[in-house]
């Protein structure tokens, strides 16, 4: 056999592998999107995005079944939705952590906003460190490719030649570029929605927007702005540990807060009811408070 | 011989192994293109490009979309360069197919290949003239077919519908697979990256209703 002909036969053979395991889901007004079994209760991950609706959920089996199903959570900052059905036998398919993968290596991008399993073809065209989505989603590392994302093709798997899927496809969390949620990202998302409902994130209780610093401290600090306190809620995290308003934030756990976004993005869960060391400017001087750090409802 | 000296050899030796392959692989890719393109025909009005088409049979018998013909007086360029009047066979607009006739003999036809196997994720190319640039190739793989593509125009009509760079001059020239066999009639480009060709199948049918 021809080297193109195995090329080819392999890239068919992947795509048939992982559709066993490619739900279409029913969530939106506009056209369905795709989502791909996470275990074999039934456990299903698709995009936050895709799932405008939180009641009156389907989804569309491989065998051509539609079900209900019901949504376990979501979290929107990394765009991700579980849903959950009472589909038996699924296929649950082989969820890579992306070790070894490469820029230039060859990657599908499946979807099945229909009844049948629809397939693109590319490279993957960045890998870099963690990032934050503009909503503040921490993602494992960057990942980005140059697959076309067809309507319906976001919550669908990215896949390696070998059957293995990378994480799922997001066509919104940065436009104009398709980009992929790895799995590692996934997986404790998964955990923490199936366990709680929900993510849990920190919480300061305040209002804020970006201001210049002066020229002293912006050479000081090394960074252009920092946050405003426009508002501090009474009874709040931030009023108990001592933060007014007026007060300049410009790091927080040692890392500087230049926009409300890398404040947001700070506040993780892990955080919530332990201490958060925060910089701030008041009357021109650099203060340092503790905050104890309380949970976002 | 160090041990470190014959570490770098083993290496070398594996990425000469894929680079071979991957070389294989492009001459294989030029090797289908090569023998498809002797098939490929450009139709024109006058000075004027106004799509492709796929020599169907080797004694005249040309295949290109209806909406390359439409009101038109074609004529037929050979990939050897010889030009020829045509004249309309067969035309059906509902399914974009016409047929055209050339008083030529001895042509060069590829052989029609499986399109109602054809699975998602198959690698095919497209042969075609498009924007006027003659005899280009792109590549991509099968999105999907048949009858219900969500987005698709006419999506009550079967279509192989593919992944790759579809223009206009691409209308009517062959959309083969990795064998070098015909497996559609590149016929429309819905939205970007996607192209829809019309089956070999639905081609052969065509013919056979046309002919009766």
């Amino acid at each position: 056999m021809t080297v193109l002909n195995e090329l080819s036969n392999a890239m068919a053979a992947a795509v048939e592998n992982v559709g066993a395991s490619l739900v279409r889901v029913e969530g939106r007004k506009r056209m369905s999107a795709t989502g791909v079994v996470w275990n074999s209760d039934g456990v299903i991950v698709t995009a936050s995005h895709v799932v405008t609706r939180d009641e009156e959920l389907h989804i569309g089996l491989p065998n051509g079944e539609t079900v209900s199903a019901s949504l376990v959570g979501r979290d929107p900052t990394t765009d991700v939705a579980v849903l959950r059905s009472n589909a038996k036998n699924l296929s649950v398919p082989n969820w890579a952590s992306g070790e070894g993968l490469k820029v230039g290596h060859l990657v599908l991008a499946l979807g099945r906003p229909g009844q049948n399993v629809l397939a693109t073809l590319g490279v993957v065209s960045s890998i870099a460190e963690e990032w934050h989505t503009p909503a503040g989603g921490k993602i494992d590392y960057y990942l980005q490719t140059d697959v076309t994302m067809y309507p319906g093709f976001s919550g669908g798997p990215l896949v390696g030649v070998g059957g293995e899927i990378y994480g799922i496809n997001s066509s919104t969390l940065l436009r104009g570029v398709s980009v992929t949620i790895p799995t590692t990202t996934i997986a404790p998302i998964v955990e923490a929605l199936l366990k709680h409902g929900k993510l849990r994130r920190g919480y300061l209780g305040v209002g804020s927007q970006p201001v210049r610093l002066p020229a002293a401290l912006e050479q000081q600090l090394g960074q252009e702005t920092g946050l405003l306190l426009v508002a501090v809620e009474p009874d709040s995290p931030a009023e108990k540990g001592g933060l007014m308003l007026g007060d300049v934030i410009v790091a927080l756990d040692g890392h500087p807060v230049r926009v409300p976004d890398e404040l947001l993005a700070g506040l993780t869960g892990d955080k919530v009811g332990k201490d958060a060391k925060i910089k701030l400017v008041r009357g021109g001087q650099i203060h340092e408070v503790n905050v104890t750090v309380g949970e976002r409802q | 011989m160090g041990i470190a000296e014959a570490e770098f050899e083993a290496v070398g030796e594996i990425e000469n192994g894929a680079s071979d392959r991957l070389r294989q692989l492009n001459d294989e890719i030029a090797g289908a293109i090569d023998r498809a393109h002797q098939a490929l025909v450009q139709i024109t009005n006058g000075e004027r490009s106004i799509g492709a088409g796929t020599i169907w049979h080797s004694e005249g018998l040309i295949l290109t979309n209806a909406h390359v013909v439409r009101d038109e007086t074609p004529n037929v360029t050979l990939n050897d360069g010889r030009s020829f009047p045509a004249r309309v066979l067969y035309y059906n607009a509902e399914l974009d197919l016409a047929a055209l006739s050339i008083e030529a003999s001895g042509l060069p036809t590829i052989e029609p290949g499986d399109s109602k196997h054809l699975k998602p994720g198959q690698w095919v190319m497209a042969l075609g003239h498009p924007w006027g640039v003659r005899n280009a190739v792109s590549g991509g793989i099968v999105i999907g077919m048949g009858a219900e593509m969500p987005d698709i125009p006419f999506s009550s009509r079967e279509w192989v519908v593919v992944s790759l760079h579809m223009r206009p001059g691409h209308s009517g020239g062959p959309l083969i697979d990795t064998t070098g066999r015909l497996i559609g009639i590149n016929t429309m480009i819905s939205g970007p990256d996607v192209g829809v060709a019309v089956p070999v199948h639905v081609v052969k049918k065509f013919l056979k209703d046309s002919m009766a």
